[in-house]
């Protein structure tokens, strides 16, 4: 399937702060730009009260920035495309989100964004900030076996932790408590994507990957590198019933659970194709006896313009689902 | 010539920074087939940087240069490279503190000590195909010899070396991991960068330093 090579951009080497300018003029009311690539409230939560703070590479917009905002995260701190921010903007990041009750690192598990959050852990040790603390979150099945889930990616899945922890965080927890709350969420989360087209980096104009018009590939990272198989690409039905028994298998997900599902658009699907695709998934589910508490679909953790999405579930009980349906307001996640 | 002063130092900065600018389209190249093919730009750009930085700098010492090194890599490359790249820099710091020259042992305790920290932060080993394999070979190589001239140049060789079998290895480290067999056949794009390094300051002393 041919890529999209020429993107609306000016200078390559602008297109990150470019691209803050303008998220921060569109949503002013939420969130506002700081040095060293930050994107923070606009009103900081109160004192004392456990910040949450993030670096996200570039290119999965709306992640991490529409997460910014009461309810959710307090700072993200960009990076540049695909790659994790370096640690004196993690610092800085770390410092804006301090509010006197303990930071806690979100890091999406990858080795530049574990890296780069403990050299910032220890730019921190030096600096004598204290009491802040990192989170390794993954979810993605593909990436390593069941049994070896601390060396899988942080993915789509994801989504949910920004929304429960920020929910969690907004009331007076402890970064301890905060923490363990990440790793429940974490636990109870897996995903899987597919994709069947590559997308093109803005930096370079190359394709990250090739693959035939009739080919899917299976289990895809969050910045397009190519994943663990390829086959013929299948009908919606069909890809549904590929994805749903491995990830019901890996936690597992049973009889009676009730869950959160996001079906994730990498970038350039259609509505119309997510729609049919959650259709087959709720059906499926249903089968299962599993019980959808909430589902969201969209474009919420994109790769730039690959076309592919991610299924997506969190199990929850009834503290989880409070913390869901608790009141968020991010750029891209809001929740009355 | 025995010893390294702060022109010296801050001219293999240079030297390496023109070298990966040269090859940033081959380490572009090599990355978009193990990762998302920017590594070229990406290192290139946080050399740039670098050499800017020194020259900025109001008192060039020899830990000056490569603090800032550390500094531009890390903060301009990001990710797991600049990370580790910046590490290799880092961890030769305090070696380099109220020094103004540095005789040949001098700069294998500071690049051994950039290894050591490289292994560590990268929690790489030798054949897990990352940087490592470039750089540990070249460090052996560089300790061997007998003075700077045929430490740099047996040190370009091993690297260069190194770097080559990375082509046939599977990856264990990185975003390439995940890639299984499909990592084979390609070599590493940091331990290329890795080999231009090296292959820059032998060329740079070769040139200047009789």
């Amino acid at each position: 399937m041919a890529v999209r090579k020429h993107k609306l951009i000016n200078r390559p080497e602008d297109l990150v702060d470019e691209m803050l300018a303008g998220f921060c003029a569109a949503y002013g009311d939420i969130v506002r730009c700081g040095d060293n690539r930050l994107v923070m409230r606009a009103e900081p939560k109160a004192p004392g009260k456990v910040g949450l703070v993030m670096g996200s590479g570039s290119g999965h917009e709306p992640a991490m920035l529409g997460w910014v905002g009461e309810g959710l995260l307090d700072v993200v701190v960009a990076g540049e495309v695909f790659a994790a921010p370096g640690p004196d903007n993690m610092l800085a990041g770390i410092r804006a989100a301090d509010r006197g009750g303990g930071v806690l690192i979100c890091v999406s598990h990858h080795a530049g964004d574990r890296l780069n959050a403990e050299l910032a852990l220890e730019l921190c040790e030096i600096e004598g900030i204290d009491n802040v603390d990192m989170v390794l979150l993954y979810d993605d099945i593909s990436s390593a076996p069941k049994g070896r889930e601390s060396e899988r990616r942080g993915t789509a899945g994801l989504f949910f932790i920004w929304k429960l922890l920020g929910a969690y965080c907004e009331g007076d927890v402890s970064l301890a408590a905060a923490k363990a709350l990440a790793e429940k969420v974490r636990d109870n989360t897996r995903s899987l994507a597919v994709s069947l087209s590559s997308c093109a980096s803005p930096m370079t104009g190359e394709t990250m990957f090739a693959l035939a018009a009739d080919e899917m590939e299976i289990g895809m990272g969050l910045h397009g590198e190519m994943g663990r198989g390829r086959q013929k690409a299948l009908s919606a039905d069909e890809t549904i019933d590929l994805m749903l028994p491995p990830l019901l298998a890996d936690l597992p997900y049973q009889t009676g659970d009730e869950t959160l599902v996001l079906l994730n658009n990498s970038g350039s699907l259609t509505l119309m194709e997510l729609f049919i695709l959650y259709r087959r998934a709720a059906a499926r589910l249903a089968e299962a006896g599993i019980r959808v508490y909430r589902s969201w679909i969209g474009p919420y953790a994109t790769t730039l313009e690959t076309a592919g999405f991610a299924l997506a579930l969190c199990r929850v009980d009834e503290q989880m689902k409070a913390l869901w349906d608790a009141p968020a307001n991010g750029a891209y996640m809001k929740q009355l | 010539m025995n010893k390294i002063g702060v022109t010296e130092l801050r001219e293999l900065i240079v030297a390496i920074s023109e070298r990966v600018a040269s090859e940033r389209d081959l380490l572009n190249r090599l990355d978009a087939a193990l990762g998302d093919g920017d590594h070229g730009s990406s290192v290139s750009t946080a050399f740039e940087a670098a050499v800017e930085d020194i020259a900025a700098l109001n008192e060039p010492s020899l830990s000056a240069i490569w603090l800032t090194t550390a500094k531009a890599l890390m903060n301009r490359m990001g990710g797991a490279s600049g990370a580790i790249f910046g590490t290799f820099f880092l961890r030769g710091v305090s070696l380099l503190r109220e020094r103004e020259g540095l005789d040949k042992a001098e700069m294998e305790a500071v690049l051994k000590a950039g290894l050591a920290g490289v292994k560590a932060r990268g929690k790489a080993q030798l054949g897990d195909k990352t940087m490592v394999d470039a750089l540990e070979p070249a460090m052996a190589a560089f300790a061997a010899a007998e003075d700077f001239r045929a430490a740099w140049s047996a040190a370009a060789q091993a690297a260069h070396e190194g770097a080559e079998t990375t082509r046939n290895l599977l990856a264990r480290q990185g975003r390439a991991k995940y890639l299984g067999e499909r990592a084979i056949g390609r070599i590493d794009p940091g331990a290329m960068t890795v080999a231009l390094m090296f292959a820059a300051i032998d060329n740079y002393w070769r040139a200047n330093c009789k």
